[in-house]
C-alpha cells in the first residue's frame, strides 16, 4: 500500500503548527520516520490512522482518500496502529483486551479470533501472563500487548509510533526483526528515535524537522550525506572545538573522539566511515 | 456496537466499587424508608400492583443517585486511560461505540438496582403468597423505572463531558433532590413534572392507584408540566424520557467529533 501525502498542514487548536506543507510518498515495505522531539511524527501518524483531521492537504493510502468517510474506513480495515502513548484497560486480561480489539477490527469468527490471539501472544512472548490483568503489566509488557494488538487483523498497513521505547535490547531486536519480516509487500511506517533501528530494517526513510520534510530517500543516501564529514581524533587535550562530537571513548592517556564536521576538526583527525546516525546528525546540523 | 456493549458491561459490572456503593445505599434505603413494609396504607385497587409500585418508588428515590454517580467516570474513561487511539483507529465507528458503551454501561449499572427490586418482589411474593407480584414487578420496572434510567444514563454520559466526574456527581445528587424529590410548592422545581425521572406518571397513570399522600399540594410553578395521572400522561412521560435521552446522546456524539483535535 502506497501512502501519498501532499501539502499536508496541521495546525492544532492552540495554534501549534505541527505539520507544515508536508509532501511525502511512502512505498510498500519498511519505511523509517526520524525527527527530533516535536518534529511532527506522531501528528503525521495520527492523521494517517484517521484519528486527526488535517487542516489542509491530502492523504491517499492505497487509492483511498482519507478525506472521505469511506476512504478512512477502507484504510482502517487494513490498518494496524500502535500509538506512542499507548493505554489499555487495566481491569481486563491481555487475552480479553486483545479479544475486544479484534472484535472492533471485525474479526467476528470466535475460533479464528482465538487462534490469532494465541498466535500473537506467543509471538510477543506473553503466553504465560495472557490471563493476568493488565494492571500488573510492566511498561515493556504493555508495549508488547500494543504490538500484538496492532497485528491482530493481519494489516496491510502498519503504523508504529516509537514501538521499541521501553523494550529491553533483546526484545527490541526481536521486534524490529519481526517488523522487517512482516514488511514484504505490506507497508510498515516506523517512527523512532533509535536511528539504529531504522538502519537495521529500512531501505528508505524520511526525516521531519519542525513539521517539514528535511530528507526523503534511501538509507544509503542519508549515510552518504555524512561522507567525508566524519572524523576520529585521538587527543590527550580537550575535545575538538569544531563540529559535533558524537562519541567519546577513553584511550590510553587521552580520549578518542568521533566528530561530525564539514572539514577535519584537528590536524590529526582521520576520516571515518559514516553511519546513518552520522548522516542524520549532519542533516540536522547543516540542512539538506 | 455489540462488542463494545459486551465489554463495557463486563468492565462495569465487575467493578467492586459499584457493588459497595450500591450496597451502602441499599442499606440506607432499608434503614430510612419503609422498604420492608410495602403493605402499609390502603388505597384500594390492586394491592399487589400498589405494593410493587411503592417498592419501585422507594427504590428509585434512593438508588438513582448511585446509578448516576457510578456512570460518571465511564464516558471519559477511554481518553483518560489513553485507549482511545487504538479504538478510534479500528473501523468500528464512533457512533456505534458510543451507543454500545451507553447500552452496556447503563445495563450493568442498573443490575444491582434490578436485583434489589426483584429480590424485594420475590420476598413479597413468598410472604404474601402472591406470585403475581413478580409479574407486576416486571411490568412496573419496565414501565416506570427503565425510562427514567434511560434518561439518567444519557445525562450521566453528557454531564461529565462538561465538568469533571467528581463535580458531576455532586451536581447530579443536587439535581436529584431538587428536580425529583422535593415537594413542588417549596421552590420552582421539575419534581413531579413529566420531566422528573422517578417514574410516578407511569406508576400512577398506568399501573397502580394514586397513594393518599399524592393529593395535589398548593399551586406551584411549572404546574402546566404536571398533568393528572392518566394513561396518556404515562405514555407521554415515557416518550419524553426517551426523547431527552436521544437528544442528550446526539449532543454527546457531536461533542466527541468536535473535540477530536
Ligand atoms: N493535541 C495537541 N494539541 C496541541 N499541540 C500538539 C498536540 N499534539 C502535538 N502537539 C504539538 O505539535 C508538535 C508536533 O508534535 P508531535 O507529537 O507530532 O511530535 P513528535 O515528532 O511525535 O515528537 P516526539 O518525538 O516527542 O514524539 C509539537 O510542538 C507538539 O507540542
Ligand atoms: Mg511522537
Amino acid at each position: 500500500m502506497r501512502i501519498d501525502v501532499s501539502r499536508l498542514t496541521k495546525t492544532y487548536k492552540d495554534g501549534t503548527r505541527a505539520l507544515d506543507d508536508l509532501s511525502l510518498v511512502v512505498p510498500a515495505g519498511m519505511y523509517g520516520l526520524l525527527g527530533a522531539n516535536g518534529a511532527g511524527k506522531t501528528t503525521l501518524m495520527r492523521i494517517l490512522a484517521g484519528l486527526v483531521t488535517p487542516t489542509s492537504g491530502r492523504v491517499v493510502i492505497g487509492g483511498h482518500d482519507l478525506a472521505t468517510a469511506e476512504g478512512r474506513l477502507a484504510v482502517q480495515r487494513t490498518l494496524g496502529y500502535l500509538p506512542q502513548d499507548l493505554g489499555v484497560y487495566p481491569d481486563l486480561s491481555a487475552r480479553r483486551f486483545l479479544d475486544y480489539i479484534a472484535l472492533l477490527k471485525g474479526l467476528h469468527s470466535r475460533s479464528r479470533r482465538r487462534r490469532r490471539i494465541t498466535e500473537l501472544l506467543e509471538l510477543v512472548a506473553l503466553s504465560d501472563v495472557a490471563d493476568r490483568r493488565l494492571k500488573g503489566f510492566s511498561g515493556g509488557m504493555l508495549r508488547r500487548v500494543g504490538i500484538a494488538q496492532a497485528l491482530l487483523a493481519d494489516p496491510r498497513l502498519l503504523i508504529v509510533d516509537e514501538p521499541t521505547t521501553g523494550l529491553d535490547p533483546e526484545e527490541r531486536i526481536r521486534f524490529r526483526t519481526l517488523m522487517s519480516q512482516l514488511a514484504g509487500d505490506r507497508t510498515v511506517l516506523l517512527s523512532t528515535h533509535i536511528v539504529d533501528d531504522v538502519a537495521q530494517t529500512c531501505r528508505s526513510l524520511a526525516v521531519l524537522a519542525k513539521g517539514r520534510l528535511a530528507f526523503q530517500g534511501s538509507v544509503r543516501e542519508l549515510v552518504a550525506h555524512a561522507h567525508q564529514r566524519v572524523w576520529t581524533v585521538t587527543t590527550p587535550g580537550p575535545a575538538p572545538a569544531v563540529g559535533r562530537v558524537v562519541a567519546a571513548l577513553p584511550e590510553g592517556a587521552g580520549m578518542r573522539y568521533r566528530v561530525v564536521a564539514p572539514g577535519p576538526p584537528d590536524p590529526l583527525a582521520r576520516p571515518a566511515e559514516p553511519t546513518l546516525e552520522d548522516g542524520y546528525l549532519d542533516l540536522m546540523d547543516t540542512g539538506p | 456496537m455489540i462488542a463494545t456493549m459486551r465489554y463495557e458491561f463486563a468492565m462495569q459490572i465487575r467493578r467492586p466499587s459499584l457493588w459497595i456503593v450500591y450496597g451502602l445505599a441499599f442499606a440506607a434505603l432499608v434503614a430510612v424508608l419503609p422498604y420492608w413494609s410495602l403493605t402499609g396504607g390502603s388505597h384500594g385497587g390492586n394491592a399487589v400492583a400498589g405494593a410493587m409500585s411503592r417498592a419501585a418508588q422507594l427504590l428509585v428515590t434512593m438508588l438513582a443517585m448511585v446509578y448516576g454517580c457510578m456512570l460518571a467516570d465511564r464516558p471519559g474513561r477511554d481518553r483518560a486511560l489513553r485507549v482511545d487511539g487504538i479504538l478510534d483507529a479500528t473501523p468500528s465507528g464512533r457512533t456505534a461505540r458510543l451507543a454500545g458503551k451507553y447500552a452496556g454501561v447503563c445495563a450493568a449499572t442498573a443490575v444491582p438496582m434490578a436485583l434489589a427490586y426483584f429480590g424485594r418482589a420475590a420476598a413479597y411474593a413468598v410472604a404474601e403468597g402472591e406470585p403475581s407480584a413478580l409479574g407486576w414487578a416486571a411490568v412496573t420496572f419496565a414501565a416506570s423505572t427503565l425510562p427514567g434510567l434511560v434518561f439518567l444514563g444519557a445525562l450521566g454520559f453528557a454531564g461529565p463531558l462538561l465538568v469533571p466526574p467528581m463535580v458531576f456527581r455532586v451536581l447530579f445528587v443536587a439535581y436529584w433532590f431538587w428536580g425529583n424529590l422535593i415537594p413542588a410548592y417549596l421552590m420552582p422545581t421539575l419534581s413531579h413534572t413529566i420531566f422528573s425521572a422517578t417514574g410516578e406518571y407511569a406508576r400512577y397513570g398506568l399501573l397502580a392507584p394514586l397513594p393518599d399522600e399524592y393529593g395535589r399540594g398548593p399551586a406551584a410553578m411549572f404546574d402546566v408540566l404536571r398533568p393528572g395521572f392518566t394513561p396518556a400522561a404515562a405514555w407521554l412521560w415515557m416518550g419524553v424520557m426517551v426523547a431527552l435521552a436521544a437528544a442528550l446522546l446526539v449532543l454527546v456524539r457531536l461533542r466527541l467529533s468536535r473535540s477530536e483535535s
